[in-house]
């Protein structure tokens, strides 16, 4: 219970108490003394005033019928004041003519009288006063009497300090009782503070020992525990919480870590795969049409040499099915060029240069209108179109998206081509527009696939491979194609191509 | 300076040896008993029915002591005793005693003294004499020389009965305080 702080508590009340008193008693012992000894001097001046008063009118009768003995005889009643010391009465001439003195060593008299009044010498309080009588001064009255203003000063002074320390005492035993009131409840509050800051228990509670202040700050000090206790066990929960989400969290993204280097590396591996595969795909798709086209050729050739060499004995029946079997061959060496195609623009390398995309497709059109003439197509094709990219490839594509919109307009009454760009930002995107007929969107993921055909071959004639081949290009390029069509109305196709200028 | 004051100082400090000497010391002695005489009135109280008229003087008279009452007139001029002008009269032998408020009797005529204090007695008149024994007679105040110096004896008795009142101040100044008339 002895900390410094609180000891230092207990010493602040005690010197204030005891300083309070000390204050109060020197103030009050001070005003007493200044009182007492003012009262002293004043009473003894009026009282020795008095005295010599009264001696002179007692001793005029004497002074004026020359009676010495009679004036000796009324100094010698002085013996009844023990505090004069001295009197001497004299004539009016100025001479001794009566004296009194207590004792030998008092007996000093001043030469001559002095004028009315009393004045202070030493431990003596000397007064002058005439004897005057009816209008005449018949002598003069010396009176001396002990002035024990010091003795008294240091009797009180004595007392003064007696009763100081008497008063101490009692404060001090009087405050030490009290003070045990006041700071009892204080000093539990305290220790009970220190143990929560020491040991980080909330959960203990000062005792309410008084309903004073003190009372009302152990309420509120309990008030504060129950809130902080309240709060840290709120804020470890959370704390824990956190931490095992954290920890969660953490393990979460380790196994996504993990999994995400699993698929990485096993789409590596499939790409590598993928890779291989697609080679070993495209070598043997180029080598097998290659090989394709000399047996073909064979079958064509030796086809028509039968209807040209013998052409009596090869009855209309045979010559029929020879032609249906030239115009099968002929489908099929379309069918080996195009996939011959497409393995050419997936292999080599990639010769970027600055095309100008406009007079491509211009001659594009002009070889589709020769091949044709017969069609009446109304091709419009924008100006400085200037794209960077390998110009064969470029070619092939253009071939590609425009022969689909010549052939799908082949039975619109005003077919229209339309080649342009559209401009956003630094990036072009081109298009191929026709009015013909068109597809239906719900079909669109197909569009790009090899093989895949949207309408009878009977209808548009082709082998399905082209819009494959014109994507491979595209993404070759690092750009992107699209389509927008509706059945009937036409199609636009839309594609971009990164270095485009 | 008071002249009487003067004479005491006189009487105290010379101690005449010779007859010039003997003959101031008789001066002084005049000057000291008049100057007494007046002041004895200070220390007395005459009742009313002692003045005739309220502004009345005040009347001494001096029988057989023409140097003091010289002197005496000298003192009480321009004086008053109790707020009344004074009046000294030199009385001849068998003039009218009636109207005193005081009488000094010189000299030591014992027989002829008493016949004066008779013929005053139970009036309010204060009676001054200056010889020895003549207190059984009916005087008040009596002077005396004792080792030269002037002092009086005083009998009360005799005063009271003439309705005069002296003053216990006197009384205690006086060398001797005498018992009524026996």
């Amino acid at each position: 219970m002895k900390r410094p702080l609180l000891r230092s508590l207990q010493h602040k009340l005690l010197a204030i108490v005891l300083m309070t008193t000390m204050a109060a008693v020197v103030v009050a012992l001070g005003a007493m003394i200044a009182y007492q000894l003012r009262s002293y001097h004043r009473d003894l001046v009026s009282d020795v005033t008095t005295q010599a008063d009264l001696l002179g009118r007692t001793t005029a009768p004497a002074l004026i019928f020359d009676d010495a003995k009679v004036a000796a005889e009324n100094l010698g009643l002085l013996r009844y004041r023990p505090q004069v010391g001295a009197a001497v009465i004299y004539n009016a001439k100025g001479a001794r003519f009566a004296v009194f003195a207590r004792d030998d060593s008092e007996r000093t008299f001043p030469k001559l009288p002095e004028a009315d009044g009393t004045r202070i010498e030493g431990h003596d309080l000397i007064a002058f006063k005439r004897i005057v009588d009816n209008g005449e001064i018949l002598g003069t009255v010396y009176v001396r009497a002990d002035y024990a203003l010091y003795d008294r000063l240091t009797g009180y002074l004595f007392i003064a300090a007696s009763v100081l320390v008497l008063a101490m005492l009692v404060a001090f035993a009087l405050s030490a009782i009290l003070q045990r009131l006041v700071t009892r409840p204080l000093l539990a509050v305290s220790e009970i503070a220190r143990q929560v800051m020491e040991t980080r228990d909330y959960s203990r509670r000062a005792q309410r020992l008084s309903t004073d202040e003190v009372g009302t700050l152990v309420d509120s000090f309990n008030g504060m525990l129950a809130e902080i206790e309240r709060r840290t066990r709120a804020l470890e929960e959370s704390n824990r919480e956190q931490a095992r989400e954290v920890a969660e969290r953490t393990r979460a993204e380790q196994e996504v870590l993990r999994l995400n280097q699993e698929l990485e590396s096993r789409v590596q591996q499939r790409t590598a795969q993928l890779e291989s595969a697609n080679r070993e795909l495209e070598a043997f798709c180029y080598s097998v049409s290659h090989d394709l086209r000399a047996p073909l050729r064979a079958i064509d050739g030796f086809s028509q040499a039968l209807i040209e060499d013998f052409p009596d004995s090869v009855p209309e029946e045979a010559r029929r099915y020879l032609g249906k079997i030239r115009f099968s061959a002929g489908r099929m060496g379309q069918l080996i060029e195009d996939l011959l195609n497409l393995s050419k623009v997936s292999r080599g390398a990639l010769e970027r240069s600055s095309v100008n995309l406009s007079g491509v497709a211009a001659e594009v059109a002009s070889e589709l209108q020769q091949r044709e003439p017969a069609r009446a197509v109304e091709v419009s094709i924008w100006e400085e179109m200037v794209v960077d990219g390998d110009a064969r490839l470029l070619r092939v594509a253009l071939e590609n998206l425009m022969g689909n919109a010549w052939k799908f307009t082949a039975r619109t009454a005003k077919a229209r081509i339309e080649v342009g760009a559209l401009r956003d930002g630094g990036q072009a995107t081109y298009f191929v527009r026709d009015n013909g007929a068109g597809f239906d969107m719900k079909f669109v993921g197909k569009l790009f696939g090899a093989f895949q055909r949207l309408h009878q071959a009977n209808d548009y004639p082709g082998t399905g491979i082209g819009l494959a081949t014109v994507q491979r290009i595209v993404h070759r390029h690092g750009g992107r194609i699209w389509a927008d069509a509706q059945p009937g109305k036409g199609a636009v196709f839309f594609f971009t191509l990164t270095g485009g200028s | 300076m008071r002249p009487w004051a003067l004479a005491i100082l006189f009487a105290l400090c010379l101690a005449p040896p010779c007859a010039q000497a003997q003959e101031e010391a008789r001066a002084a002695e005049v000057r000291i008993k008049a100057a007494f005489l007046y002041k004895f009135c200070d220390y007395v109280e005459w009742p009313p029915a002692a003045f005739a008229r309220p502004d009345s003087p005040f009347v001494i008279g001096v029988l057989a002591a023409d140097a003091i009452a010289d002197e005496l007139a000298r003192v009480v001029e321009h004086r008053t005793i109790h707020g009344r002008g004074v009046s000294v009269r030199k009385l001849k032998r068998g003039a009218p005693l009636a109207g005193l408020q005081m009488l000094f009797v010189g000299g030591a005529d014992g027989t002829r003294l008493a016949e004066l204090i008779a013929a005053v007695k139970g009036q309010p008149t204060l009676v001054v004499t200056e010889s020895e024994g003549v207190h059984a007679a009916g005087s008040m105040i009596n002077f005396i020389l004792v080792d030269d110096k002037v002092r009086f004896d005083i009998a009360p008795q005799p005063a009271e009965s003439g309705n005069l009142r002296i003053s216990a101040r006197l009384l205690a100044v006086a060398r001797k305080v005498l018992a009524g008339p026996s």
